[in-house]
Parts: structure tokens; C-alpha cells; sequence
């Protein structure tokens, strides 16, 4: 994780310089019409799809290449570790493949370098076939535009662990539903030694609470509200209601701690319940499913989608590539194989995510499918790796009782509005 | 005699508890591997109920993991000779040939141990792509094939050799390169050995370096490859264990063949005079 974060920062400086120099000399003579032949050779690039669902994406290469003759998808895949560096490398060099799966916040420094298509001018009619709520992710705030095809869509209940609620004597089947009840079941559970949550807040969670987290081109979650947000947090950590690794911890190794049973309680996505049945047996005979806790009515979304760099050589192409990839019959299949959801504005009227067969996966993805419909991408897309570094930092620092909540959220505001410049 | 005894035990409960420490971690991850579908894997549990070497097998149809590690065994082999080779001729070089800039040359290699290779990634990378060499396995090598660390570690293995034993070769006619090929080579052996060592285990460790030069499967090494193990939304803990295992196989064979030469290079420095 550290390595990562750190080549965030060195990689943004060469991209802007070396990148405008290759970007503009090779693409604005030649081929920066979306609008020519869709023929030719293009090159595909995934996040981490190998090879769980490779059939899946050579058929949807195959049908796109029967649909449109002459045409050749070559599809790569890129391991999720290292993504960041081998996409910003491969942009310093004005390299990147003609279609490429980046999330919003890889999007937004590749769009603010000027490497990536604009949707919204090159195909205008694209916008209505999406979310209205996932297509805006894509969008550079301020600067107008849209730079990706949002892919699939991501959110989840929150899992607990019905056992360890019991064992401190609260009600199982009453998790909490606000912050303040989450709060008092924590404080409750740390009297009998047992940690409620694994990670400190993550700047999602400072927007579920309904903090405004940027505004006017300036991040600004340091207001009364947020401060007030990390006081609660600050009260759980006193007694015990975080674990001591909640300080560096990610999602990932948060959800590792839920598995172990050191947490009781831990915000997870559909498919989790297959890896609570495979990998934490003893976990998910206790496990309980309760609704997303957040002030705002929105729940939080992920999101992923797939963009074309100007320096595409065959632009028409990967723009028609990139909107196949991306229609409803293609989302629709790949959300069902992956249990995840589609980001088309049709895609969740499909019955699989509407009605529930009895089965506990299924009770889950129809009340995601649901809650989606409002979701947020609470994430702001200038919230770059190294910003997330420096508010856990900033933020470990506050648990400790080094800085009060006050200053730890304005030293954290006042590097991230550094990085953002 | 009591009190001995006694420090005896501490000492040996000491040197169990590192012992615990050091592979506990290890053997937790090869028990993870060879459990079955259904057990806890997020619970130290060192005794599967259901042993398995399915794991194993599974791995290598989830991703050619023969391919990936036959890359690999290739680029690390090369890494091995260009470093014994080169990193030998040069430690050489700085230690007994005398030309100018001589200490300015040992400072510059020593110097470059410190850059981070994070630092210098982007523009190796944009190097790499000017010789035409992105996505290849030569383009993996290169950048690591002569390292600095190793050249000053036989720079130092050689300025430990008495100069009185080269003059005397002088004397008899030998030239540089006969003195280099069959005086000083044959005593830095235990340094060379530690040199390969070191070769082998950083280029099949590297995993960032690979990565971004590399986009074509068919050529990945087995860090990455493996790193397909981790699915994006679901991955299975007893693969990612299992493929870990078979990564690090070949490092601690290596290890246990050479070690009697391993530790005799480590102080080689020190014991010769």
C-alpha cells in the first residue's frame, strides 16, 4: 500500500508535462474524430478480470467483432496491484491501450491532463442509455465534460456478526440503523472486549454522514459536522471500540478483521456472502444483514467504467468498443455473473435484481439494486491515493489524542487542497 | 552450575520464540494452502481437518503458472550470470586497476543505492520504450543486470585479497585479465555465491518493474501472474496461499543448496587477511 501511494505523487508530475507533449503532437492531426470507420485493431484493457471472466469478455469481444467486420479487439489484462503505476507509466509515454477500465478517480487526472475523449462531445447521444448518478461520476467537475463509460456499479449492506452482538448482550436482530445507535452498541461491545469496526473513517463515510466533503473546488470536510464525526470516532477508539490496526487499515484488511471475528460489524458488497460461505464458515452461520448506515438517505456506490485516451489510434473504434462493452445486455449479463450491478439506466429492471427467491444472496442484491437507485459515489474524483494516505494519517494521529479532531481534519484538508493544485 | 543452566533455557526459549516469529507466518500460510473448501482460513489454524493438495493443481489451471514461472527461472538466470560476470569485472575494476576517476566511479555506484526505484520507474520506462524494448523479457532484465550493491560487495570482496599476492603475479607476467580470471576470481567464490543468491531472489521477488514494462500474458513472470490470483471481487485465500508457496519453493531451495557457501561469503571479508 505505501509503495502505491507514493508513486501517485511522482507519477502526477511527469504526466503533465511529458503527457501534453505526446498527446497533442500525435492525435489532434490524424484522428480525433469519433466519427470515422469503426474498423481496425484496437486494444482493450481490464482491471483485474483474468481469469475468472475471461469467457465472459472474449464473448463480448466476439459478438463485437461479428457486429462490426474488420474489426480486432486484443484484450488485456492488468493485475489490480501496481494498476495505478502501470496505467500513469504507460500515459507518461503516451502508450496506454485504446480502451482502457479505470475508475473515476484514475479517470480524473488522465481527463485533467487532457489524455482522455470527451463523451459528451464526440458521442452525444450516449448520455440517456446510463445513470444519471453513474455517468456524472465520470464527469470533471468544473471543467465540464464526461470521460468514461460507466461499467459496473458497486454497493452493499453492512454485515454483522450476530454472535459477538450476543455474547456483549445486545439484541441481535437489532443492529444499529444511525450513527448514534451505531455508537452506543460500539461502546456497549467494548465493555466485553469486543471491537465494533475495523478502520477508521474513509472519506466515503464523512459523506454518509453528511458531511460536505468538497465544494467550490476545494475540499472542505474539516466544517463542524465532519468534526464532529471524528469525535464520535474518537470516543469508540478510547474504549476499544476500534481495534488498534483500524489506524492503518484499508478496506481490505478491514474485511480480513471481520472474517477473523475481531469485528462485529463491517460495511461489505453482494459478493461477500460467497466468500463469507467459502473462506469464514463459523462467520457466516452468525452472519446478519442490515441496511447501510447513512444521514443523507444515499447510500454509497463504487463504480468502474472504461475510457478512451486521445492517443488512440483508432478512436472511432474504441468509442463504439467502449459503449458495447458497456450496453445493457453486456452489463446486465456481467452484473449477474460477478454480483455486482449494471450502470445502464435499464439495467436494474431486470428481474433478477428486483425479485427475491428466498436465498440470503439474493435478499441482498435486490435491496442493493434498490438502494443503488439513490446511491452516491461519495468518493470526490479529486481524491487521489495520496490524499487518502494523508487523512488516515491525519486521522490515526487524532485517535491518539496527538491533535484534537479540530486540527487533525484541518491539517488533513489543508494537504489534500495542496495535492489538488 | 544451576545459574547456567538456568541462562541455557533462556537463551534456548528466546531463540524459539524468534523461530515462532520468523515462520510462524510462513506455516500458517502453507497450512491456509492446503486446506479445504469450508474451513476458516481467517483463523490461525495450523492443523487443516481436510488436507488437500487440490490447491495446488488448481493453481496451475487458474493461470499457466508453468509459463509464468519458466519467465521467470529466464530472467532470473540471466540476472544471475550478468551480475557475477559484470558486477565482478567491475568490483574488479574499482578495486585493483588504477585509472582516473577511480574513487569518483566507486562513489557514483555507491551513491546510486540510494535512489529509489520508484523514482527513476517513469523515465526507465520511457528509456525502455526508446529502445523498443517495453514488453519484453529483455526489456525485465536490463535494468537490473549489473546491480550497484553488487559490484561494491565484490569491490570490497576484492580490496580484501593482499595486494602482495597480485604483485607477485605482476612479477611473474600475468597481465589484468589473467589475474582476474585465475587469482582474483577463484577467492571471492563465497561473495559470488552470495551475489547470485541475491540476483536470483531480487529479480524473481521484483513484481513492479515487471509489471510496467510487460503487458502481453504470455510473457508475464510469475509475481505477476500470480497476482491474477487475487480476483477483483472474489478471490479464493487457498489459491493466493497455495501460489505464494510455489513462489517461494524455489528460493528456499536455493537457499538451503548454498548456504554453506552463503554464509562462508558473507564473512569472507573478514576471515581472509
Amino acid at each position: 500500500m505505501k509503495r502505491r501511494t507514493f508513486l501517485a505523487g511522482l507519477v502526477a508530475l511527469p504526466i503533465t508535462s511529458s503527457v501534453a507533449g505526446c498527446g497533442l503532437s500525435s492525435n489532434t492531426a490524424s484522428n480525433s474524430s469519433a466519427s470515422g470507420q469503426v474498423t481496425g485493431e484496437i486494444t482493450f484493457q481490464t482491471w483485474s478480470l483474468k481469469p475468472k471472466y475471461t469467457d465472459y469478455v472474449n464473448g463480448v469481444i466476439d459478438a463485437f467483432q461479428k457486429q462490426h467486420q474488420g474489426t480486432t479487439v486484443k484484450w488485456v489484462d492488468q493485475p489490480a496491484d501496481g494498476y495505478l503505476a502501470k496505467v500513469m507509466a504507460d500515459a507518461s509515454a503516451g502508450s496506454l491501450p485504446d480502451v482502457i477500465n479505470v475508475p473515476p478517480d484514475l479517470s480524473f487526472p488522465l481527463a485533467k491532463a487532457g489524455q482522455l475523449v470527451n463523451l459528451d462531445e464526440s458521442l452525444k447521444d450516449a448520455k440517456p442509455e446510463y445513470l444519471e448518478n453513474a455517468w456524472q461520476a465520470f464527469e470533471i467537475p468544473g471543467k465540464g465534460g464526461c470521460y468514461g463509460f460507466p461499467w459496473y456499479l458497486n454497493t452493499g449492506p453492512i454485515f454483522y456478526n450476530k454472535a459477538l452482538f450476543t455474547q456483549a448482550g445486545l439484541d441481535p436482530n437489532k443492529p444499529p440503523t444511525n450513527f448514534k445507535e451505531l455508537e452506543q452498541q460500539a461502546l456497549q461491545l467494548a465493555q466485553k472486549k469486543v471491537a465494533m469496526l475495523g478502520q477508521t473513517p474513509s472519506i466515503a463515510d464523512f459523506g454518509l454522514y453528511g458531511v460536505k466533503v468538497f465544494e467550490n473546488d476545494k475540499f472542505t470536510f474539516n466544517e463542524p459536522k465532519g468534526v464532529e464525526f471524528v469525535e464520535t470516532y474518537k470516543r469508540m477508539y478510547d474504549v476499544g471500540a476500534l481495534i488498534p490496526e483500524a489506524l492503518t487499515q484499508n478496506y481490505t484488511g478491514a474485511g480480513a478483521k471481520f472474517m477473523a471475528q475481531q469485528t462485529a460489524l463491517n460495511p461489505g458488497s453482494a459478493y461477500d456472502l460467497g466468500k463469507f460461505k467459502t473462506d469464514a464458515p463459523s462467520l457466516y452461520a452468525n452472519i446478519g444483514i442490515t441496511k447501510p448506515i447513512t444521514n443523507t438517505g444515499s447510500a454509497n456506490m463504487f463504480l468502474h467504467g472504461v475510457s478512451v485516451p486521445k492517443s488512440s489510434k483508432n478512436q472511432a473504434t474504441a468509442l463504439a468498443f467502449g459503449r458495447f462493452v458497456t450496453n445493457a445486455e453486456n452489463q446486465v449479463k456481467f452484473a449477474k455473473l460477478a454480483s455486482i450491478f449494471p450502470s445502464t439506466s435499464k439495467g436494474g429492471d431486470d428481474p433478477y435484481f428486483t425479485t427475491e427467491d428466498g436465498s440470503d444472496e439474493a435478499r441482498v442484491r435486490v435491496a442493493a439494486a434498490k438502494q443503488l437507485k439513490t446511491a452516491v459515489n461519495y468518493t470526490p474524483v479529486q481524491f487521489s491515493d495520496q490524499m487518502r494516505e494523508a487523512l488516515l494519517q491525519q486521522l490515526a494521529d487524532a485517535m491518539l489524542g496527538k491533535k484534537s479532531a479540530k486540527q487533525a481534519l484541518d491539517d488533513a484538508v489543508a494537504e489534500c487542497n495542496r495535492l489538488l493544485k | 552450575m544451576k545459574p547456567a543452566h538456568y541462562k541455557l533455557a533462556l537463551r534456548y526459549l528466546g531463540l524459539l520464540s524468534i523461530l515462532a516469529i520468523s515462520i510462524g507466518p510462513f506455516l500458517w500460510q502453507f497450512a491456509t494452502s492446503i486446506k479445504g473448501p469450508g474451513e476458516d482460513v481467517f483463523v490461525p489454524d495450523f492443523i487443516p481437518d481436510d488436507p488437500t493438495f487440490g490447491n495446488y493443481a488448481a493453481v496451475a489451471e487458474v493461470v499457466p503458472v508453468w509459463t509464468f514461472a519458466l519467465n521467470s527461472l529466464g530472467v532470473a538466470g540471466v540476472n544471475v550470470i550478468t551480475n557475477c560476470l559484470g558486477a565482478a569485472m567491475a568490483g574488479y575494476a574499482l578495486a585493483r586497476l588504477k585509472f582516473k576517476g577511480r574513487r569518483f566511479a566507486a562513489v557514483i555506484f555507491a551513491s546510486s543505492i540510494l535512489v529509489p526505484f520508484e523514482a527513476i520507474l517513469i523515465s526507465l520506462f520511457l528509456v525502455m520504450r526508446g529502445l523498443g524494448l517495453t514488453n519484453t523479457l529483455t526489456g525485465v532484465v536490463l535494468p537490473g543486470s549489473i546491480a550497484a550493491l553488487n559490484v561494491l560487495l565484490l569491490r570490497n570482496a576484492f580490496l580484501a585479497l593482499p595486494a602482495e599476492v597480485e604483485e607477485a603475479a605482476v612479477i611473474d607476467g600475468a597481465n589484468a585479465w589473467q589475474r582476474f580470471t585465475r587469482l582474483a576470481l577463484p577467492s571471492v567464490k563465497g561473495t559470488l555465491v552470495v551475489v547470485a543468491l541475491f540476483s536470483f531472489m531480487f529479480s524473481w521477488d521484483d513484481f513492479l518493474w515487471p509489471l510496467v514494462v510487460l503487458s502481453d500474458q504470455q510473457k508475464y513472470t510469475l509475481t505477476i501472474g500470480l497476482a491474477y490470483l487475487q480476483g477483483t471481487f472474489v478471490q479464493n485465500q487457498r489459491l493466493v496461499a497455495a501460489g505464494t508457496i510455489i513462489a517461494v519453493l524455489p528460493l528456499i531451495l536455493l537457499f538451503l543448496l548454498l548456504q554453506k557457501h552463503f554464509f562462508r561469503g558473507v564473512g569472507e571479508g573478514a576471515i581472509k587477511g
